[in-house]
């Protein structure tokens, strides 16, 4: 389980680090919104922990441009303790908890674990990329025009959604939509990439697919 | 009755046999090339006088030979239907370099199809005697599609809940056009193109 705590107090993220850190989850940290920004669009994170008051870019602003992004990872808000407001923007703009400062590492800890438990839950039944559309109800894929999908198409095409301009690798994507299934290989990964790459070309969409037969593959747009 | 076509109909009925010919000599030539049938059959028809008639009352037109041939575009249709999707392009190229015969339009339903799922490609012909036909280009997925929704738009009474019909009509276009794409992708494998 990996976790990004974002903080600009030097000892109290030092102190939340030893902490998780020694609950045996791996561990980054940052002290800018803007160096947490650059991380989580590179890294995967099981859960995120933002401070809302940082330098360079605050927590909000982090947390609306990831839920734009699709990136739905569970984020945890630390805010001071009178602001309501604080805590009213930060829930609007998509977090999942939030925890007013000073708190008990305890709690700390038992909402980091509720809120990985329910992490998945958290994504949307359609999501938008670049002026593309992926609905869940139906499955269906549209820009310009509309073509349904195969339940395996579409969850592959989820993943990559989910992950827009992150190279997924040929391991991660057998292991987040083949989950459970043996006998799958890169050959078969590769055919239903070549798939949705002629479909997002016939609902003329600017959104590509790039990445050679082996990966890594990446979802981004012209 | 007067044939509705008057002193034209028999220019039509020649031009849709200069195509006819024209395409079956494509045809051949397709297949030289590419070492396989890209085109399955070719359909060929002359509006129906009732059809024609019709179209000119919906517009407002007197129809008069003269009238009906300047302003109706489809007397002679001509439908050319390949199984692969990669053969309707081939296929479109080709009618592009028809001998003695101008492109005066293309639509591309294929790229971007109707609302309600139609999707073709037609292109309006005009030979050197200035006549005017349709030819529409599809994979035989398309093809199927369009024969039940005429089928739809024609009937007069239809029992069943029309709503319920045209939105699943809309899925299954949908769908068949991902079909499509995905058989093209497992030849384009099978092929080593992929």
């Amino acid at each position: 389980m990996k976790i990004l705590i974002a903080e600009d107090t030097k000892d109290l993220n030092h102190a939340v680090g030893v902490l998780l850190t020694h609950e045996g989850y791996d561990v980054d940290q940052v002290y800018d919104g803007q160096e947490a920004l650059d991380l989580i669009l590179t890294t995967g994170y099981d859960a995120i922990i933002l401070d809302i008051m940082m330098p360079r870019l605050d927590g909000i602003s982090v947390l609306t441009t990831l839920r734009e992004r699709n990136i739905m990872t569970p984020v945890m808000l630390l805010t001071a303790k009178a602001d309501v407001d604080d805590r009213v923007a930060g829930l609007d703009a998509g977090a999942d908890d939030y925890l007013p400062k000073p708190f008990a590492m305890k709690e700390l800890l038992a909402r980091i674990r509720a809120m990985i438990r329910r992490g998945g839950d958290y994504s949307s039944d359609k999501l938008i990329y670049a002026g593309l559309c992926l609905n869940g109800d139906d499955l269906s894929l549209s820009s310009g025009n509309t073509v349904r999908l195969s339940i395996k198409e579409y969850e592959l095409m989820r993943e990559l959604m989910l992950n827009p301009e992150r190279p997924l690798t040929m391991a991660h994507i057998l292991e987040k939509v083949w989950k459970s299934e043996q006998d799958i290989g890169d050959e078969a990964v590769w055919l239903y990439i070549s798939y949705l790459k002629n479909k997002l070309r016939s609902v003329v969409s600017p959104v590509v697919i790039l990445g050679e037969k082996e990966g890594p593959f990446t979802l981004t747009h012209e | 009755m007067e044939n509705v076509y008057g002193e034209h109909y028999g220019r039509l009925i020649a031009l849709q046999e200069e195509l006819q010919s024209k395409i079956a000599l494509m045809d051949q030539e397709l297949e030289r090339e590419n070492d396989s049938r890209l085109i399955d059959h070719v359909m060929v028809r002359l509006k129906s006088e009732e059809s024609v008639l019709e179209k000119c009352a919906k517009r407002g037109l007197t129809p008069t030979p003269d009238v009906i041939v300047t302003n109706i575009h489809d007397i002679v249709g001509i439908r050319i239907v390949s199984t692969f999707l990669d053969d309707t392009l081939k296929v479109i190229d080709a009618v592009r370099r028809l001998p003695s015969i101008t492109i005066v339009e293309e639509k591309d339903y294929i790229s971007n199809a109707k609302p309600n799922g139609y999707r073709s490609y037609h292109m309006i012909v005009r030979n050197e005697e200035g006549y005017l036909a349709e030819i529409q280009i599809r994979t035989i997925s398309m093809d199927t599609w369009a024969a039940l929704e005429h089928d739809i738009k024609y009937k007069k009474d239809i029992k069943a809940n029309k709503e319920l019909i045209t939105s699943e009509l809309k899925r299954c276009a949908d769908e068949l056009a991902s079909t499509d794409i995905s058989m093209q992708t497992i030849r384009n494998m099978i092929n080593g193109q992929i």
